[in-house]
């Protein structure tokens, strides 16, 4: 699966021809520095929806930018120059983009020493619309409500979005570096702390890639377990979405009561599991909690009743023509920009891209079930709602077949604390497509990139808004609902 | 459609929590506890060895032992609880809450199998409490400085039905020129440290900072990145701490009710 290409220029033109293909998605681009500190670059391509390949080439100067034949790369890219110091020759955009105006250009954390980088006062430039009547509003980066920290830059006419130009990386925290050195078991914590909304997802994903390094046979009963907290994570996700958006139209009754539903299903999971969001539930081996057989039949009941009660109050919310006023041709991501930017999760369902980890490269429980992927073609705000709304009920009936027959036996088995490999794990967290790319030495981590569903997404989002009116963006940015740290790490 | 909703949620039970309870118990914190007529030496060097952070110490002075917990630098992981057989388990109540940075770290003495007992806060006639304290009318600005939005989720969670902050008067408002108290996660990142700086300048006096989450407090698994400056009280004042990672909403409330005590006079 994975290929080490012999130089530079030759290695990196055959990943941009693959990536050219037809039958390929870009999944991810990033760095790291073999034991004699050469620069390598990693080009991780999904081929026919099924199989992922790496392309891997050794980097000794500038390499040709992936971006003008995939625009899905720009961000890729960028983030290899910030952490790596590689340039991309071609690249449209080469503005820094984990760092702001504070970091010193030359400094790469990846393979410079960071640990006293001075305090430097750069300039960022935002692209400017001009023309009769065009007004900027800048957004952030704290904004009105208890939401993450970014900037947006809209240019409008009136009330009438032209542009909107994003500013991440507020909550940037180096996460990748600190995995570096980092024991094994150490680094699901790390993960865990991504995107504290989805830190199952997360530290599933980190803890398959460890047991895919070492070949341990996760036992059966843990592997269900993930299976459940995994579906519960996009159950809550999914919910509370729904409820925001209701919210986000000025119909408090849903969000209210959606966040109540959600409120029954973190209470649940403190009751039997310890923790409201599953955090220490998975580690390298398994699972740290089981549950007995009357549990397992309590826990699917109150998940039952919390999907029956989302269903009802979701069935009015659709019916409600003041709702789908607001919902219906809002903020349209076209099926042809969600396949340029590589889309995945919830917004390339709702944009026609049938795309789910769970059905196209299963791991755990997955292998043995059936997961039914729904799709809208629309792309709206509307389509990104149905699309919740069908996978909440999705996720529900996963979840009860698997509690129904969760196998005997134990739900953690020993890892080994030396060996070297490397190895690779994605899942479908609550936001799309989530993998961990880990490289062992001797029992210690030496790499770690995070491909996050929201790094891919949020560039999609301002092409969503042109012809929108700028009161619409909370609404289409909350139909989106993309993470803010999970993106900026 | 509308009427339904609306018809659908008033007919469904009430799920309040009520006041009293809501400070009464610490489900799903995974803070650890100790109990103290169980420890050893032995144990002790072991939960040391089997915590990832620094929350757990051994301090040893005049020939006297102590076990030192950090509730500011937990993260609840659990390992101790693993590690120290029937010694650690999880807390049933999590006081620690909106108190000062020295108060977050609990200290046992080994031999003496006893705790090193500082005032441990109280918590009785809460609703009166709140109800004096705040005047019903007390405004937060919640500002994420680098959280891993954990514990954003669990802020968020104050205002649903359960809990429903605004029931005590409290409110979280858009603006921090609006605000009484700034409620402060993550551990302070460069990107944002300008951003804090400026939300803390526009807060008019007098005001408040609480500093929510393992990270806002110590800086958490975060505080030794390069992209870090470090806990929030690196960058702006902070008058009281909320431990936890995420601190669950019963440990907020707490936390926010026991900054605002030493004012109650004044107010
Ligand atoms: S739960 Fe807290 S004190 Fe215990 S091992 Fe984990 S970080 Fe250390
Ligand atoms: S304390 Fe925990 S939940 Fe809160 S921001 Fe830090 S890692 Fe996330």
């Amino acid at each position: 699966m994975t290929a080490i290409l012999p130089n530079n220029q030759a290695g990196v033109s055959r990943a941009l021809d693959l990536l050219s293909a037809e039958n390929t998605r870009l999944v991810s681009i990033f760095g790291s520095t073999d034991d004699n500190h050469v620069r390598y670059v990693h080009y991780l391509i999904e081929v026919d929806g099924r199989e992922y390949r790496m392309l891997s080439s050794p980097v000794t100067g500038p390499i040709p930018s992936a971006t003008p034949i995939v625009p899905a790369a720009a961000w890729y890219e960028r983030e290899l120059h910030d952490q790596y110091g590689i340039e991309c020759e071609g690249h449209p955009d080469p503005r820094p983009l984990l760092f702001h105006e504070n970091w010193p250009e030359n400094v790469h954390p990846m393979i410079d020493d960071a640990s006293h980088v001075p305090w430097a006062k750069g300039q960022y430039h935002f692209l400017r619309v001009h023309g009769d009547g065009v007004c900027e509003v800048p957004v952030g980066p704290i904004h009105a409500g208890i939401i993450e920290p970014g900037h947006f830059r809209f240019s409008v006419v009136g009330d009438t979005v032209l542009h909107l130009e994003l500013r991440h990386f507020y909550t940037h925290k180096g996460t990748e570096k600190l995995f570096e050195n980092s024991a094994v078991m150490d680094g699901v914590m790390i993960a865990e702390s991504v995107s504290g909304d989805n830190c199952f997802s997360h530290a599933v994903a980190y803890c398959q890639a460890i047991e895919n390094v070492f070949a341990i046979p996760v036992p059966p009963r843990a592997q269900a377990i993930r299976l459940v907290g995994l579906e519960l994570e996009r159950m809550l996700a999914h919910i509370a979405d729904v409820g925001a958006l209701c919210g986000d139209v000025g119909f408090m009754v849903p969000a209210a009561y959606t966040a109540r539903i959600k409120e029954t299903l973190l209470q649940a999971s403190a009751r039997f599991f310890g923790t409201r969001f599953w955090r220490g539930i998975s580690v390298p081996g398994g699972v740290t909690r089981d549950l007995s057989g009357a549990e397992a039949g309590e826990f699917g009941r109150i998940v039952t009743t919390a999907a029956r009660d989302f269903a009802q109050m979701a069935r009015l919310i659709l019916h409600t023509s003041s709702v789908q006023n607001r919902f219906e041709s809002t903020g349209i991501l076209t099926a042809e920009i969600a396949k340029q930017l590589a889309v995945v999760g919830p917004a390339a369902r709702a944009s026609g891209i049938r795309l789910d980890v769970r059905r196209d490269h299963p791991s755990g429980r997955y292998r043995d079930v059936q997961v039914d992927v729904p799709q809208y073609k629309h792309g709206d705000v509307l389509a990104r709602a149905r699309i919740r709304i069908d996978e909440t009920a999705i996720s529900t009936q996963l979840i009860n077949e698997t509690l129904k027959e969760l196998p005997a036996g134990s739900v953690l088995v020993p890892v080994p604390l030396s060996g070297s490999a490397d190895a690779l794990s994605a899942v479908e967290s609550p936001r799309g497509e989530l993998l961990y790319w880990v490289r062992i030495r001797d029992g210690k981590i030496t790499r770690c990139h995070i491909k996050s569903p929201s790094f891919q997404n949020w560039p999609a989002l301002p092409l969503a808004m042109p012809g929108n009116i700028i009161a619409d963006f909370p609404l289409i940015n909350k139909s989106f609902n993309l993470s803010y740290s999970g993106c900026d790490r | 459609m509308i009427g339904d909703a609306v018809e659908r949620s008033l007919r469904s039970p009430q799920v309040l929590i009520s006041v009293d309870e809501l400070f009464s118990n610490a489900a799903g914190s995974r803070m650890p506890d100790v109990r103290p007529d169980l420890l050893t030496d032995e144990v002790a060097r072991r939960v040391v060895a089997a915590c990832p952070t620094s929350a757990l110490k051994i301090d040893e002075d005049a020939g006297r032992t102590h076990l030192i917990l950090n509730y500011g630098e937990c993260t609840g992981c659990g390992r101790c609880i693993a590690a120290g057989g029937g010694t650690f388990r999880y807390a049933e109540k999590v006081t620690r809450c909106g108190v000062s940075k020295q108060a977050l770290i609990r200290s046992w003495d080994i031999q003496g199998r006893a705790e090193v007992v500082q005032d441990e806060p109280a918590l009785s006639q809460a609703a009166e409490q709140i109800r004096a304290l705040v005047g019903r009318a007390l405004n937060i600005r919640q500002v994420d400085a680098g959280s891993c939005n954990g514990c954003e989720a669990e802020i968020v969670a104050l205002t649903n039905p359960y809990y429903d902050l605004e029931r005590f008067g409290i409110h979280f408002v858009a603006s921090p020129k609006h605000a009484d108290m700034l409620l402060v996660t993550g551990p302070v990142t460069r990107n944002m440290a300008a951003a804090l700086k400026n939300a803390y300048d526009a807060v008019p006096s007098p005001k408040l900072v609480v500093a929510v989450g393992a990270c806002g407090c110590s800086g958490g698994i975060f505080g030794r990145s390069h992209a870090v400056v470090g806990p929030v009280d690196a960058v702006i004042p902070v008058d009281g701490y909320i431990p936890g990672c995420p601190p669950t909403p019963r440990m907020l409330l707490t936390g926010i009710v026991q900054v605002l005590r030493p004012f109650s006079l004044r107010w």
